[in-house]
């Protein structure tokens, strides 16, 4: 079984992306967009392109009846979905099935068993993988949750069943804050997810981020290609990632990644996946969530495994077995990539778009730059705003962080009422708590208030 | 990626540039007896170049985008407005196979009323006129596919009265 031709359901810097390894590959392509992108790269250099619908995501990205019929005068017979957008949405993926469309994720029901947090982490715990204390079942009323508050421990966190990618999530440090707190989650769950169903769970305000990348064909193989830190983050927004995690011991990360396969395997995943946790200081980990998609990260463990992350989702959709072993997979050196939003760090990293009038971007050696963005373009307001990642490999962590110093100087980005991340990441970079690798999840928020 | 130009005109300039550009055009538009299909200036050395379309209407934008970016129906030059696809599907003429179409060319619509059906995943949703006008042309063949914003049909607008 092979794939004629992809249809790449995004649009940013992944479209392109995942329109890269198609091209490597002579698999044909299509590009869907919204009136808004007609224009960029990805529209222009794919085979065929197809426009679905306006500039709202909600009538163009998300609308599965749209991009199925794009599929169809396309004559496409497989659908990346990218991240975000219907990248998860089990539902997309049941729709793609029954139009006889491959769907290059996650079968539909391994979609919802895990995209709902509570099944998800009942799953995880069965299959014995360590979860922080909270509710394994959703809480309803405000005396079951003050209840279940009161076992749980605080500060707490209370996130939406439906939730994920750190949206939906509210942390209650006092008790009397808690019902407040809770129909507010509720109320912006629903808004967002279409399900006011919500969780408590114990909040650990100094911790480190470390998530594994799984790759599992359907012939019973599932590997790890590694784990990555994504400790710094903004409003639990990853903006630096790196492998493999600085201030952990290759042991643990050894029985971390030996976790989320256990958790794949109870799961049935089939295709590639992350499996979130979370390492509290004295390196006890915890499960966290899994993403059932390609992640905006996966170049770290490319760079270091040498293994094209892609052209596995590719191959696993097509029903061959993955091109490696366990065994056969061989980090080597370290990676780091830092986003480069538009993004205003001094205004609460708030959205700053405007027009590209500069936009000059690293390159050299060991340097790698994932971006749908050219000189003169206009950010679209809709859409979300990473602009650029910047990825470096080098032999060493020392190496790697001067490296990345030298190709984030290089990025000249310049525009009216335009601001980026990048001078903010050159002040992590810098940061001696960064360097040894003593920073937590509240690093930058350290930062930005201590300035 | 390319490095910068030398000393680019900053974006008050531009602003200030492009305004003064438009207004020569207008100027220059209103006194003529009809509308060109292209218009040229230059300020440096001063070019006024006009092309002129061969007696015929305007021929649809290569670009249905671009069209539909201000909505459904959309006005070009020479008068003719389109009616553009507002999903993407199968574009029908008539209700079933063999049925008499909705409309052919040369009949007048009014608001409202149905030109043709979009069918996306099976489920059908028609398409509406949203002026008074005539139907110039039909520019999609039954049973063919559409992209959103593409135009389906080409209307000269008018009220019913207006022949």
């Amino acid at each position: 079984m092979t794939i004629g031709t992809v249809l790449i359901a995004n649009r940013g810097e992944i479209a392109l992306r995942i329109l890269r390894t198609c091209r490597e590959l002579g698999v044909r392509t299509v590009a869907v967009y919204s009136a808004a992108d007609a224009g960029t790269a990805v529209v222009r250099d794919a085979d065929d392109a197809v426009c679905i619908g306006p500039e709202a995501a909600k009538h163009s990205y998300l609308n599965i009846p749209a991009v199925i019929e794009a599929a169809r005068l396309a004559g496409a017979d497989a659908i990346h979905p990218g991240y975000g957008f219907l990248s998860e949405d089990p539902d997309f993926a049941e729709v793609c099935a029954a139009e006889g469309l491959r769907f290059i994720g996650p079968p539909a029901t391994v979609l919802a068993l895990l995209g709902d947090k509570s099944s998800a982490r009942m799953a995880m715990t069965k299959a014995g993988l360590p979860l922080l204390p909270g509710t394994l079942q959703p809480v309803h009323t405000g005396a079951e949750a003050e209840k279940a508050a009161a076992e749980v421990g605080y500060p707490l966190i209370i996130k939406a069943v439906a939730g994920g990618g750190g949206r939906g999530i509210q942390v209650v440090t006092d008790p009397a804050e808690l019902p407040a707190a809770l129909a507010q989650t509720r109320a912006s769950a629903l808004n967002l997810f279409g399900d006011g169903r919500v969780y408590l769970e114990r909040y650990l305000a100094s911790a480190r981020h470390v998530e594994v990348q799984v790759l599992a064909d359907e012939h019973g193989s599932v590997i790890s290609l590694g784990a990555r830190d994504c400790t710094v983050q903004r409003r639990r927004q990853k903006l630096i990632e790196e492998t493999p995690p600085p201030s952990l011991v290759e042991t643990d990360v050894q029985r971390i990644a030996e976790d989320a396969l256990r958790g794949a395997r109870e799961a049935g995943y089939v295709g590639a996946g992350t499996f979130e946790f979370i390492v509290d200081d004295a390196g006890q980990h915890y499960f966290m969530e899994v993403n059932c998609r390609i992640q905006v990260e996966h170049p770290v463990t490319e760079m270091v495994t040498g293994v094209d992350i892609v052209a596995e989702q590719l191959r696993i959709s097509a029903g061959q077995p993955l091109s490696m072993t366990q065994e056969e997979v061989m980090p080597r050196g370290v990676a780091i990539e830092c986003r480069v939003n538009a993004e205003d760090p001094d205004r609460g990293f708030a959205p700053a778009p405007g027009p590209l009038t500069e936009f000059w971007l690293p390159a050299g050696p060991f340097v790698r730059v994932d971006t749908h963005a050219e000189p003169g373009q206009r950010l679209a307001a809709a859409y979300d705003s990473l602009l650029a990642k910047v990825i470096v490999w080098a032999p060493t962590r020392t190496a790697a962080i001067g490296r990345m110093q030298r190709a984030l100087r290089e990025c000249r980005i310049r525009g009216a009422g335009l601001h980026t991340t990048a001078g903010f990441l050159q002040r992590v970079l810098d940061d001696d708590r960064f360097r040894a690798a003593r920073h937590r999840t509240n690093f930058v928020e350290e930062i930005t208030t201590a300035r | 990626m390319t490095p910068p130009q030398a000393a680019p005109p900053g974006p008050a300039q531009l602003a200030e540039l492009l305004t003064a550009v438009q207004a020569s055009a207008r100027l220059l538009l209103s006194g003529l007896p009809s509308q060109p299909r292209r218009v040229h200036l230059r300020a440096g050395e001063v070019l006024v170049e006009l092309e002129w379309a061969a007696g015929s209407p305007a021929i649809p934008s290569a670009d249905p985008v671009e069209q539909a970016a201000n909505g459904t129906q959309n006005e070009l030059e020479c008068g003719v407005s389109y009616i553009c696809a507002e999903l993407v599907g199968t574009f029908y003429h008539a209700s079933e196979p063999g049925a008499k179409p909705f409309v052919v060319a040369g009949d007048l619509v009014e608001p409202g009323q149905q030109v043709g059906i979009l069918e996306a995943m099976k489920l059908m949703t028609p398409v509406k006129a949203d002026l008074s006008g005539r139907i110039a042309e039909i520019l999609i063949a039954d049973g063919e596919a559409v992209e959103y914003g593409q135009p389906l049909l080409a209307v000269e607008p008018g009220t019913k009265e207006f022949p």
